[in-house]
């Protein structure tokens, strides 16, 4: 006889999966973080060959499709270049490669919406270009991108669900071995749904904390 | 010294400055005087080396600016106030006025801060040394840009139509601040359209007119050359503005 009931292991069984999709959102978002701003700097400083590149790298991720792309990595890397990449490594090469040409597209526009007047200003009064990034650009662009950089998250972190169907036991595969167990998918989908809803919730609200503090200086507060 | 030898700049097909030479000596007060377009602001920013020169040559106490090795000594020596105040809008007053001492003259932030405090109070703007820019009225932050310009201690200061933005009120706040510092023996390059600021402060008159360097006469002759025997373009600019 088939056992349908749910028991508290599928708990720990959730739990495990939540970690997982945890682990790899916030990995993939840390280095997609940092590929996509270091890419956006080199697109800012027009440096030779590189801008050219990293546009091309990133219009390429931004208009294809994840679990394409998650495909070609996870099967296309042994085929073609003869690298073995275990599911884990597929889909974090995957997500933060994804995540970073979004960044990169939010930070271009939020770096070329700092006003010249003050880079020249700066400029004018001896800074480096270093120094003008890391005080003048920065910290006022990340004010500009951290509204729809938050939504970017957001919306990776519904993305993550994708690399269960390469074998990564993350939430939504927690959720679909409980799904063919217990046969009751509208409980099992609607916790599994309202977990990610927490996360991306989680999220929003740290993003707008961080909005907040970012944007202290300006004198909009809206209507 | 500013030396300005033979400077031509274009934008394109047009000619901006059509070979300028001026020399601006330590405690003068040189004001640019021409109409909107004749070329003041980009002498200003060729000065400054915010633009190539297509030709000429520019120095500042013998550092040329158009050579980037020598580019950040000129710039040490020479600090800036831009017609529309170009504060960092992320920062306070006093964080805008310590940002370059601290980064580029080395200057401890403490220092530094208290330094620009002291600037800030100089000009009446103590009560607002943690105010962002946008809790500024305009003349407020022109005395911060100004405070800004003065925490480098430079040797000569580059203003570029400072009080362009201003309402009179406002304005007569910021010139008087400048009146102080030409008392004080501040070396300026005022480009602006207060002419009789200009006649008080100034020792030298320099008329700009289609990119071309006109007359550069000492105050009292530039202004008394307007009962008659003045140069009719030069006539003509001072009648306007004084109706304006």
């Amino acid at each position: 006889m088939r056992y349908t009931a749910f028991t508290s292991y599928d708990i720990i069984l959730l739990a495990q999966g939540l970690s997982v999709s945890l682990a790899l959102f916030l990995a993939t978002t840390i280095i997609g973080l940092f590929i996509g701003s270091l890419w956006a700097v080199i697109r800012f400083y027009r440096i030779p060959v590189l801008a050219q590149v990293v546009a091309v790298i990133a219009e390429v991720l931004k208009n294809s499709p994840v679990l394409v792309q998650l495909f070609l990595v996870f099967f296309g890397l042994p085929a073609f270049a003869k690298i073995n990449v275990t599911p884990v490594e597929a889909a974090v090469i995957t997500l933060s490669g994804n995540t970073a040409a979004f960044v990169y597209v939010i930070a271009v526009s939020a770096i070329e919406s700092i006003g010249r007047d003050q880079i020249e200003a700066a400029r004018v009064f001896g800074l480096s270009r270093w120094q003008v990034l890391r005080r003048i650009i920065a910290p006022q662009a990340m004010a500009f991108a951290i509204g729809p950089l938050t939504g970017l998250l957001v919306n990776q972190l519904q993305v993550t669900s994708l690399i269960s169907v390469i074998g990564v036991v993350d939430l939504t595969k927690i959720g679909n071995i409980l799904n063919l167990r217990t046969l009751k998918p509208f409980i099992v989908w609607a916790v599994v749904g309202g977990l990610y809803y927490v996360m991306a919730k989680l999220v929003a609200f740290g993003g707008a904390k961080l909005e907040k503090r970012l944007r202290a200086h300006t004198a909009w507060k809206g209507l | 010294m500013i030396s300005v030898r033979g400077v031509r700049k274009a934008f394109g097909s047009a000619t901006v400055l059509d070979g300028i030479d001026l020399d601006v000596h330590s405690g003068e007060v040189v004001s640019i005087l021409g109409s909107s377009g004749s070329g003041k602001s980009t002498l200003i920013r060729c000065m400054n080396g915010l633009e190539k020169l297509d030709g000429g040559r520019i120095t500042i106490d013998d550092f040329d600016v158009s050579r980037p090795k020598e580019l950040s000594e000129a710039r040490k020596r020479s600090a800036t106030v831009f017609q529309l105040f170009n504060l960092y809008p992320h920062m306070t007053a006093v964080q805008n006025i310590a940002l370059a001492p601290v980064e580029v003259l080395k200057i401890p932030r403490k220092q530094a801060e208290a330094d620009a405090r002291t600037l800030l109070d100089s000009v009446g703007l103590s009560a607002r040394a943690d105010a962002f820019p946008a809790q500024l009225s305009g003349g407020q932050r022109q005395r911060v840009g100004i405070c800004r310009a003065l925490a480098m201690k430079p040797r000569y200061l580059l203003l570029d139509e400072i009080t362009s933005a201003l309402d009179p009120e406002m304005t007569s706040d910021v010139l008087a601040i400048l009146a102080k510092l030409a008392h004080d023996g501040t070396t300026m390059v005022f480009v602006t359209h207060e002419i009789e600021f200009a006649r008080t402060i100034s020792s030298r008159i320099v008329f700009l007119d289609k990119g071309q360097l006109v007359v550069d006469l000492p105050t009292a002759e530039f202004f008394a050359a307007d009962g008659g025997m003045a140069k009719p373009r030069i006539a003509q600019f001072l009648s306007k503005m004084r109706k304006d």
